[in-house]
């Protein structure tokens, strides 16, 4: 069931990619995750997504818009400051007590094939799904999502074909947010956290991203799948403190022996 | 050609599902200027990564001044003797027109030059040739698209190249600029360099070069002398459709 | 050039006598010598993040592996002669087996990557208890005397500082400054790049051993979260943008704004330092990304025709 949470990862990193590059929604994942505390969880993404789309909106449009030109190290780095201000103010107004969401949704169970399963995890699994394909869908189907990627890959090239370069930018980081936002609300229903807790995210889904490859959703789930896998065999031989390591030892596995992650080898041996 | 200075054969270059480069054999005389010519997407400047090291063959080998150099890395190969320059130009930017060539001259070549200033003495030779030495202390990125490809050029030569590959150093200069450009490929390889020349302007690769490689779709179709070469009706089907020819 | 290394000479002696002309100022010794210590610290990032271009979120690693290898040694008899170069040694054998799979990659995922790699090095400290003693950490018995650790501080500084100064003057800068530009076509100029990222991470990591030497001796207590945390890593690179990304002065200053905010600020709340860095960072990063540097270069009408590899002052 941690597929459905190594899909989520992997639903946030795409966006990413869709900003050349830009990074840091662990951090709005941290900063929901204390709101979902007074709402009820389910209904939580009704308010959180459109408000994060709004916030990622602004924020493209006043801090992320004056760094475009410099080296890309700037906007890194001011992606960073951003988490830094959000998980310090978490930790200001919410301390760095644990919290959790606990109610009988959060506990439940069901019995399936005679398998005792968690309701939360089931649910969080089909929304990772439905996410996937939604945003599959959103970016292949929609002008928007084209026009999306398009300016992912040539921001001038799309200017010439008739795309309103600055509008997409901030939209497309609105939605990144959004589903940054959305992914820690669902999460929120499975662990208990603290402001720390994006960090540890942004570490998973970069390695489903090296894993897979960096250019498709497919890769994604495949690396999603892969990690989840490993997590699933870390779990029996390792104590559990340790489980965050496999994300790490994975990524330097991978790296040193396949940089093009494990799908983009297979796809350049069988084509040969 | 008995001796030549730089030889690639049957170089191929696949991406995937795609053949950029096709058992290409191409040897490069000492001392000439050879013109590599060829529609676009025929695979030129592939094939100039090929040969510097940037990328490494599918299959094929490169061979230096007898020895081989396939697959090494390009850093390796520019101090072995042979620099690229470029089609879309990559000045660093925020350093001055001079830092950029004393990168070349520090790491491009063995003997290592005696020190800062040997390294700045050796750049700003390179600079006055290229007519960049009255700019020399401005930052890079202040310079026009004519200066941005001396620029190119200058940080190429400071690494003492035996081979010096140009890739489109043509490209968007007006025609004053494009004669200046080519008076400094005369006199570069006046000095003794052996130059060879991506170029889509085709005017200007007669009037320069001695050879012409042509290549169409990732296959050389023909080599020689360039009237010859230009007016192959091959060639020109290539270029503008086999209505032409 | 010369008049840069006038000020420095007397900044030094000035520095050097302040024991001496103010021997009761313990707490003013105590400031001094922390910022002697995160200059230090941050000068060694800047060789990496900086000069290089490769910027890391993980740099606490190195600084924890010369404090616990230094915990280790003294709590076993070893002479602080052998510990020092010993912990600054294994930081820097620790660089080379995490950077090779490292700078495999590129700007940002680089970057993410340092931080798996500091979390990673954390989390063996916690578990690793035969060795590292878990998350309790260990003590040390004794430390020296303040005033030794006051001029070990200032010596690190000073030596950091110098090495910073000759290698961005040097052919190697002019390397990592290349990479720092543009990694592939230095490559084409002959440059090797893994090579140069190599060698800066391991003075970097060298520089942070003994730093984290230095830090054992004076806290007499090292834990995983102290040395290894992600909020040690931030400091490391807060300090150099603040004070200019690149430059030789420009760690020292963000070293002294750092220090006098969180005197300043760890009083109140415990995390509103690091959430007025947090801003400070975004002022900076969006205003001026040269930091305070290019602060005062706009002060005295010097516009951006400075080259970034021309030593400042």
């Amino acid at each position: 069931m941690s597929y459905g949470l190594a899909l989520i990862y992997g639903v946030l990193k795409i966006i990413n990619l869709a900003n050349a590059g830009f990074l840091m929604l662990g951090a709005y994942v941290t900063w929901w995750l204390f709101t979902a505390y007074h709402v009820d969880p389910l209904l939580a993404p009704l308010v959180i997504i459109p408000v994060f789309f709004l916030i990622g909106v602004g924020l493209e449009r006043t801090l992320v818009r004056r760094v475009l030109g410099a080296e890309p190290i700037i906007s890194l780095l001011l992606l960073f400051g951003v988490w830094l201000v959000l998980q310090n103010l978490a930790y200001v107004i919410w301390t760095g007590d644990t919290r959790s969401i606990e109610n009988p949704f959060v506990e439940s169970t069901v019995k399936f094939v005679g398998l005792q399963l968690s309701v939360p995890r089931l649910y969080v699994f089909a929304m990772g799904i439905l996410s996937l394909i939604a945003l599959q869908l959103f970016l292949t189907r929609t002008y928007l999502g084209r026009a999306i990627r398009a300016t992912a890959q040539d921001r001038d090239a799309a200017r010439l074909v008739g795309v309103d370069v600055d509008r997409v930018m901030g939209i497309a980081f609105g939605i990144g947010i959004a589903l940054a936002g959305f992914g820690g609300s669902l999460l929120s229903l499975l662990f208990s956290f603290t402001p720390d807790f994006g960090r540890v995210l942004s570490l998973k889904s970069f390695c489903i991203v090296v894993l897979g490859g960096l250019d498709s959703i497919v890769g994604v789930a495949f690396g999603s799948v892969a990690l989840a896998i490993a997590e699933a065999f870390g779990v029996r031989y390792m104590p559990a403190s340790m489980q965050d390591l496999i994300s790490f030892v994975v990524l330097v596995i991978v790296l040193v022996a396949l940089p093009k992650g494990i799908v983009g080898t297979l796809r350049s041996l069988r084509r040969g | 050609m008995a001796d030549p200075i730089l030889e690639g054969r049957g170089l191929t270059k696949r991406f995937g599902g795609l053949v950029a480069v096709d058992s290409v054999d191409i040897a490069i005389e000492r001392g000439e200027i050879c013109g590599l010519i060829g529609p676009n997407g025929a695979g030129k400047s592939t094939l100039f990564r090929l040969i510097s090291g940037v990328m490494a063959p599918t299959a094929g080998v490169v061979t230096f001044n007898g020895r081989p150099i396939t697959g090494r890395s390009a850093h390796d190969v520019c101090v072995a003797g042979v620099a690229v320059t470029h089609q879309i130009v990559r000045p660093f930017r925020d350093m001055s027109v001079v830092d950029n060539v004393m990168v070349g001259a520090f790491f491009g070549h063995r003997p290592r030059p005696r020190g800062r200033s040997g390294a700045r003495a050796a750049a700003m030779e390179e600079l006055e040739i290229c007519g960049l030495a009255d700019r020399a202390e401005a930052p890079a990125r202040s310079l026009t698209l004519g200066g941005h490809k001396r620029l190119e050029i200058a940080r190429a030569l400071a690494t003492r190249p035996e081979v010096l590959l140009l890739d489109e150093v043509l490209a968007g200069l007006n025609p004053t600029e494009t004669d200046r450009t080519l008076d400094l490929v005369r006199t570069v390889r006046e000095r003794g360099t052996t130059i060879v020349m991506v170029e889509h302007n085709l005017r200007a690769v007669r009037g320069v070069c001695s050879r012409i490689v042509v290549l169409v779709e990732g296959r050389k179709i023909v080599e020689g002398d360039p009237d010859a070469v230009l007016t192959d009706e091959r060639v020109v089907s290539a270029y503008l459709g086999t209505a032409h020819a | 050039m010369a008049r840069n290394a006038a000020f420095a000479a007397i900044a030094i002696a000035a520095l050097v006598a302040v024991p001496f002309v103010a021997p009761g100022a313990e707490y003013a010794l105590d400031v001094l010598f922390l910022i002697f210590l995160y200059g230090a610290m941050a000068t060694a990032w800047n060789l990496v993040g900086g000069l290089a271009g490769q910027v890391s979120f993980g740099h606490a690693a190195f600084l924890g592996i010369g404090a616990y290898a230094t915990a280790i040694m003294t709590t076993n008899g070893v002479s602080l002669w052998i510990t020092v170069p010993v912990s600054a040694l294994l930081a820097g054998v620790y660089s080379l087996v995490i950077g090779i799979p490292a700078f495999r990659l590129r700007g940002p995922y680089f970057s993410i990557a340092t931080i798996g790699i500091g979390e990673a090095t954390r989390l063996i400290a916690r578990n690793w208890s035969s060795l590292t003693g878990g998350v309790s950490g260990l003590t040390l018995s004794s430390a020296p005397p303040l005033l030794m650790q006051y001029f070990a501080a200032l010596a690190l500084l000073v030596a950091a500082v110098g090495l910073a100064a000759w290698i961005r003057a040097s052919r190697f800068g002019y390397a990592l400054a290349a990479v720092r530009q543009d990694t592939d076509a230095a490559e084409t100029l002959g440059v090797a790049t893994t090579v140069a990222k190599t060698q800066a991470l391991f003075i970097s990591a060298c520089i942070l051993g003994v730093a984290g030497s230095i830090y054992a001796l004076h806290y007499l207590f090292v834990s995983p979260d102290s040395v290894f945390g992600f909020s040690t890593s931030i400091a490391l690179v807060i300090m150099p943008i603040i004070g200019g990304l690149g430059t030789v002065t420009g760690p020292l200053i963000g070293a002294v704004i750092y220090t006098f905010i969180r005197e300043q600020l760890a009083a109140t709340l415990a995390n509103v330092d690091l959430l007025a860095f947090g801003v400070l960072l975004i002022a900076i990063v969006v205003f001026e990304p040269r930091g305070v540097i290019g602060i005062v270069d706009r002060i005295r009408g010097i516009r951006k025709r400075r080259p970034v590899t021309v030593p400042d002052g």
